[in-house]
């Protein structure tokens, strides 16, 4: 049975053509390569700082 | 491929051939962001738009840079109508790849329709306000504006989940199943869209179970449907056109539609038809009578004429024939005459013949007749008017004043210088009773024979008659 109140909050409102500059600008980019290159880079470092 | 930490490109090793980083993760991790790149695009293609979103977003957390899985997340996007977030992608797409990239055509559609972008405006500023009229409890208002939603954006899946659920809420059954049907168009394997259609069609199930549903089970099952091109043609089975029937029934449709034609087009031009002759007939008699009555009244006139001409004609003939068919006046005349030759002294006789002459008939006498009754008039006169006035004296004096008067008026009249025969015939009157010959009697002596002693006793009476 379908619990409308539950349902309704699965609804949000829907991004407006002036707020999409700031959506596109907030957007997390970071991918699954960016961190692997920044977990070799750490690696590199603590490498490094062994040495 | 390229290598991430110097940009030449890889080979088949695990190494980057140029700096020797290791790159056998970052290929891992690429082929298997291209792997949900495919799996996004099968999806696509069959429609399952909620399920490519879910593989091409976990594309682009494998490798942001992938711009194809943009683009396409970008028009999975606008095909559910959620316009920004395609805007969003397709602009970040452009900002990886500036060149030679189609989301370049993408956004360039959409901007270069100001109507279009006004209209995706105008949808999602309703959509958020239906949304918060849901959130208010104002259900209706919230429907109204979903429906405008719609009606400027069809596609848009969200609105049509949300006027679903709200359908749902208000137990519009069925509507609420059309409005998932048109998300289940656009979005095949939508979970929300189909965990609400589940429910939709337990609820109209039960309903078909409960007596409805049974009705519309056995008329479905009374009718073949099949689909020929894009439409779904329902035909009923089992039932056979009765050709005579329907064909009798047409002829009588066509007989009806006819009368009634006739009845209300070409009757009433007829009846006008035949009333404007009438009517010119109508007024053709009516002149026809009017000349006719003018004649007969010319002919009343005529008439009336001749009957007057005949009277007036017929009263002279009278005066000429006398009661025993002989002409009265000519021979009173004759007889007048004869005694006259035979015995001028008989005067008494001539006289009697004279009187037996209608006074009308002298008006209307030739002068001959005039001229003979002159001369027998002045040759007796003088006699029969003192022979009158003697004895009407007579009468007078034994009181007979009818009598009295019959002769004093004919002894004026033979002698109309006797002025005491007039004064005595006033006399008469006045002894009489008859007081207006009485006094028009002295009036003609007073006249006649003014400033003499009978014209003053004649005032004297009339005095005495109108009581002064």
């Amino acid at each position: 049975m379908i619990n409308f109140e539950e349902e309704l909050k699965k609804f949000h409102p829907s991004l407006e053509i002036e707020d999409a500059e700031t959506a596109i600008y907030n957007q997390n980019l970071t991918d699954m390569a960016d961190l692997l290159v920044s977990l070799v880079k750490e690696d590199k470092e603590e490498e490094k700082e062994k040495e | 491929m390229i290598c991430y930490n110097c940009g030449a490109n890889l080979t088949h090793n695990d190494f980057c051939t140029n700096c020797g980083a290791d790159v056998a993760r970052y290929k891992k991790i690429i082929g298997l962001s291209n792997l949900y790149y495919n799996e996004g695009l099968e999806k696509a293609v069959i429609r399952d738009l909620s399920g490519a979103i879910v593989c091409l977003r976990q594309c682009l957390k494998m490798n942001k840079n992938h711009v194809d899985a943009r683009n396409l997340l970008g028009l999975i996007y606008f095909e559910m109508g959620e316009y920004v977030a395609a805007l969003s992608e397709w602009v970040i797409s452009k900002n990886l790849r500036p060149n030679k990239n189609i989301a370049d055509d993408y956004i360039g559609i959409i901007q270069n329709n100001p109507a279009s972008l006004d209209s995706i405006g105008q949808a999602v500023k309703k959509y958020n306000l239906a949304l918060n009229y849901c959130y208010q409890g104002s259900l209706d208002l919230a429907v109204i504006q979903l429906k405008k939603v719609i009606n400027l954006n069809p596609r848009f899946v969200q609105a049509h989940q949300l006027l679903a659920l709200l359908f749902i809420q208000s137990e519009q059954w069925e509507d609420a199943k059309r409005e998932l049907m048109v998300c289940k168009r656009i979005d095949i394997n939508n979970t929300v869209t189909l965990r609400y259609l589940k429910e939709v069609r337990a609820v109209l199930d039960i309903d078909d179970n409960s007596g409805f549903g049974f009705k519309t089970r056995k008329k479905a099952a009374e009718t073949v449907t099949y689909k020929l091109h894009n439409e779904t043609i329902i035909e009923p089975v089992g039932r056979k056109d009765n050709k005579t029937l329907s064909t009798l029934i047409n002829v009588f449709i066509g007989v009806a539609i006819g009368i009634a034609v006739a009845y209300f087009m070409i009757l009433p031009a007829r009846i006008s038809s035949v009333r404007g002759s009438f009517d010119e007939s109508l007024k053709v008699a009516n002149e026809q009578l009017d000349a006719k009555t003018a004649s007969i009244a010319e002919l009343e006139q005529q008439l009336k004429t001749a009957d007057s001409k005949n009277e007036k004609l017929s009263s002279q003939l009278e005066l000429y024939i006398g009661e025993d068919g002989t002409m009265t006046a000519m021979d009173n005349l004759l007889n007048a005459v004869s005694v006259y030759i035979n015995d001028p002294s008989d005067v008494t006789e001539v006289a009697q013949s004279l009187d037996e002459i209608p006074v009308d008939a002298l008006d209307q006498a030739s002068e001959e007749f005039l001229s003979v009754y002159q001369l027998l008039l002045s040759r007796v006169g003088g006699e029969v008017a003192l022979e009158y006035y003697e004895s009407g004296m007579k009468y007078y004096q034994s009181e007979q004043y009818e009598s009295a008067i019959g002769d004093l008026s004919k002894a004026y009249s033979y002698d109309n210088t006797n002025a005491d025969a007039l004064y005595n015939l006033g006399n008469a009157y006045r002894k009489y009773g008859d007081e207006v010959n009485a006094v028009d009697t002295y009036q003609a002596v007073i006249d006649n024979f003014p400033g003499t002693e009978t014209a003053t006793r004649a005032q004297q009476y009339i005095n005495e008659l109108n009581g002064e």
